[in-house]
């Protein structure tokens, strides 16, 4: 996945259920009453409970086929990065917890504030049998930092990198950065055998060529528009980590299908994306469900056309935007209201810092107070004439609730709006198409970054940023520079939190609903992280049996 | 054999038609295929764009991107995947088996199922039987198809356990199971048409001098029926399964989302949403070239049924 830093997802598989929904067998949002109950079921955990023993085979079920298997291709998909987490190492690893911990480098170590030092592991070995070494670190760095590769843009402060010592790898950099160590976590800092990807040359990646990674599953088999098998690699470095599951094998379906599959008990479990079709699964005898924390909010991204242009008219929104009610119709209640565009999957680091700072953000309420809406009304009149907002939506379920809910705030508070339909097949190109924004005021999309850290996030509200386009201050500009360059997690911590302050109080985007990362699983098994981590951390390997 | 070659003629004519209108369609339809190239927005700087817009050649004009497409496929290319990056041919390769066995199982089951019902009713005119059948396969019909396979879902799959909810099996007989449910609702809507048309031929041809004089001379009722009425009436049963067929190969998009089978509709709608231009264009070729396959196969059909048109056409 070619996300290095974030990606928004274009949800096209909501409209089928959209129209199933109408025979009500569809297993999207049930009676709010019953959605509250679900929601009482769900525990927010960053892991399920440890599996106590083996398991022989599973079946798992994702949302789409992975398009391609080579992580550092712009084709690879959001399937392609849940699946190869378990195939592929980075130089650090990304835990359940969201922090960042050791990968294929054992340890590293800021010598200098521009030297960067890994030790590489001696253990390690690909999956076809090879040791790991240092001519494939190397190469593997050149190839991520390529460009064109869709991981280029990480190392942007890198100046160089050599190998120094028999088991060391050296980074020097143009200025300290500590979102390049996190970034090393994540597809940036994949290590693959240089033997096998030169081989293959174009074909790697696609159903024919085989993995060329190191981690805890191996590749068995890609059969194209029926399954992926991976199996247990044999000799994983770690003993400890070895994989519990000796076979699980993936297979897509839409997601009535993914939630009636569960139910029955033909397959053992799935990552939820349409988080609303959990509510069924909640209630279902045989099933957990859990959730854990992960960075994806939906938010309304403001355009540049001009109805809100006045950062008091996106406060007053802010303000008479009912969440809480969005949640319950387009989520069956498993999302949460949420204050900033970043999730609490961003808390790597200093969580319960970051936790008070979030609970003390102002301006978001979960439903608007009589005087929430009275200082929205003042806000308003504040900033004079105004002109209607025209807010976009498309044929999807969630979008439709949004777009609604914010017509219902603006008219609580004296403004006018109006929704205007796009296609789904057209709305991701809100991001790149300057006339297509010059036709609403508002879209709306669901956002995450990769990165577990809300610098990472909030370097996309500088001046120069390419997704938001109504806020420009060079004080932030400055702190994005600076949260960027604070090696120390406490400092960086501090600098995260001004920028989040910052955000909220200009509002180029309008956040509305947190959408928990949530695992629905056989009750016969568990063992897997339930947060966000799972698009980097090999989550299949601790899949086994319940005690 | 001159009327084949006319045939084949008018099917790569009504192929060049069908393709230049359908990557028309394509061209024209909203949305920048640059969305799903570069997924994530913060990677689309003007470098990046510039490049990939060059390696797809988004920017050449409509008739020169027709123009290398179709030179590609007259070398037998159908081209790349935009998502995928395998050869077209490849991914419906792996997909065109579960659509066309869907629709041979559905065929089989409508045919048979339909042809049945209507020699039922038409020999037991006017009776409940008769009326009874109407009734259902009329409201069998009414129902869209996807509600009719969520009801066979919930029913057999989930509360039953007789069936897999989702995917196409592997092997034979796992895909023979899995593709019974969503065999059955791509049929149902079929059933009523086909003994309707099945019931009215044969009504019409019982009224026949033929028949009369076939009846008249003492035969067995069995053998008036099979060998007069049943046998005259297959014309139009016949062109009528050939379309029925003939839409099928092209509507299973509907039906193969709702049980999760990898097939070419599914592919279709996957593709449409993601601007993938070269997998659009090859299913979309594929359901007009079956589409004209089919009606060519009934067309050489007719002839066996009932020789009388061969001389006809010949005569013409």
């Amino acid at each position: 996945m070619p996300a290095s830093a974030t990606r928004h997802r274009v949800s096209a598989g909501v409209a089928l259920c959209a129209i199933a929904s109408l025979t009500a067998a569809c297993s999207g949002a049930g009676p709010s009453g019953a959605a509250a109950d679900a929601k009482a079921d769900v525990k927010l955990v960053d892991a399920t409970p440890a599996a106590a023993g083996q398991l022989d085979r599973a079946t798992w079920l994702i949302a789409k086929e992975p398009t391609n298997l080579d992580l550092s291709n712009d084709d690879a998909n959001d399937q392609s990065d849940l699946i190869m987490a378990n195939v592929c190492e980075r130089l650090n690893q990304l835990e359940p917890d969201m922090s960042v911990g050791p990968g294929l480098a054992s340890k590293y170590e800021w010598k200098t504030p521009t030297q960067l030092v890994f030790t590489i592991r001696d253990n390690a070995k690909f999956h076809d049998g090879a040791p790991v070494t240092m001519d494939d670190v190397v190469w593997s760095m050149q190839r991520n930092a390529t460009d064109g590769n869709s991981e280029s843009d990480e190392f942007p402060n890198v100046q160089s990198f050599a190998q120094t010592g028999p088991h060391e790898l050296t980074f020097t950099m143009k200025q300290p950065d500590a979102v390049f160590v996190e970034a090393l976590a994540g597809n940036a800092g994949l290590i693959q055998e240089r033997k096998v990807v030169e081989a293959q040359g174009k074909a790697f990646g696609t159903p024919s060529s085989p993995d060329a990674c190191s981690g805890p599953l191996k590749v068995k088999s890609w059969q194209p528009g029926t399954s992926v098998v991976l199996t247990k690699a044999d000799g994983y470095r770690d003993p400890a980590k070895a994989s519990k599951v000796d076979e699980i094998t993936f297979k897509w379906a839409a997601d009535d299908a993914i939630v009636n599959s569960l139910v029955t008990g033909s397959a053992q479990g799935a990552y939820i994306d349409t988080i609303s079709s959990a509510a069924r699964l909640v209630r279902s005898p045989g099933l957990t469900v859990s959730q854990g924390p992960d960075t994806r909010v939906w938010s309304y991204l403001v355009t540049e056309r001009g109805g809100l242009a006045d950062p008091n008219l996106r406060k007053a929104l802010s303000l008479a935007l009912d969440r809480e009610g969005v949640n319950r119709a387009a989520f069956a209640g498993l999302g949460q209201p949420w204050k900033e565009p970043v999730g609490s999957g961003a808390w790597g680091y200093e969580k319960p810092t970051f936790q008070a700072a979030y609970d003390k953000l102002p301006g978001s309420p979960a439903k608007p107070s009589e005087a929430d809406l009275a200082e929205a009304k003042k806000l308003v009149s504040a900033a004079g004439a105004t002109k209607p907002i025209v807010v976009a939506s498309d044929s999807s379920s969630i979008r439709n609730t949004l777009a609604n809910a914010l017509v219902d705030a603006a008219q609580k508070i004296g403004l006018q709006a109006s929704i205007a339909q796009i296609p789904t097949v057209q709305y991701g190109d809100f991001y790149d198409n300057p006339d297509l924004r010059g036709q609403a005021d508002v879209f709306m999309d669901d956002y995450y970054v990769s990165k577990s850290d809300p610098v990472g996030f909030y370097k996309n509200g500088a001046s120069t940023s390419s997704v938001q386009w109504v806020f420009k201050d060079p004080a932030y500009d400055k702190l994005v520079l600076d949260g960027r360059a604070a090696l120390d997690g406490p400092a960086r911590a501090k600098i995260a939190i001004e920028l989040a302050q910052r955000w909220a109080d200009a509002k180029p985007w309008i956040s509305a609903i947190l959408s928990p990362s949530t695992v629905a699983l056989s009750s016969k098994v568990t063992g897997v992280p339930a947060s966000g981590s799972v698009r980097y951390y090999p989550w299949a390997a601790d899949l086994g049996t319940k005690g | 054999v001159a009327v084949l070659v006319r045939r084949l003629g008018a099917l790569v004519l009504t192929l060049l038609v069908s393709s230049f209108v359908i990557f028309a369609g394509m061209y024209a339809a909203p949305g920048d295929p640059l969305t799903f190239l570069i997924k994530n927005p913060e990677d689309r700087t003007p470098d990046r764009v510039a490049a990939v817009r060059a390696a797809y050649h988004l920017d050449d004009s409509f008739f020169s991107q027709y123009l290398s497409w179709l030179k590609g496929v007259l070398h037998g290319d159908l081209g790349t995947s935009f998502v995928y990056k395998q050869p077209v041919s490849d991914l419906m390769t792996s997909r065109l088996p579960v659509t066309l066995t869907l629709v041979v199982m559905a065929a089989l089951l409508f045919v048979v199922v339909g042809v049945l019902l209507g020699v039922v009713s038409a020999l037991k005119r006017g009776t409940t039987i008769d009326a009874t059948i109407t009734g259902v396969t009329t409201f069998l019909t009414s129902v869209p198809n996807f509600v009719v396979a969520l009801v066979l879902v919930s029913v057999f799959s989930v509360q039953l356990e007789w069936f897999d909810v989702a995917g196409s099996g592997e092997g034979f007989g796992d895909r023979l199971h899995h593709l019974t449910l969503p065999a059955i609702a791509l049929a149902i809507g079929a059933f009523a048409v086909v003994s309707r048309v099945t019931r009215q031929t044969m009504v019409e041809q019982q009224s026949l001098e033929h028949v009369d004089v076939a009846r008249s001379f003492g035969l067995p009722r069995r053998t008036v029926v099979r060998r007069h009425v049943l046998r005259n009436s297959l014309g139009p049963v016949v062109t009528m399964c050939g379309l029925i067929i003939a839409s099928m190969l092209a509507g299973t998009v509907v039906i193969e989302s709702v049980f999760g089978l990898s097939g070419v509709g599914s592919m279709l709608v996957e593709s449409v949403n993601a601007h993938d231009f070269p997998v659009v264009q090859a299913i979309l070729l594929y359901m007009v070239l079956a589409y004209m396959a089919v009606t060519i196969v009934v067309d050489l059909l007719y002839p066996l049924i009932d020789p009388r048109t061969l001389e006809r056409s010949a005569a013409a």
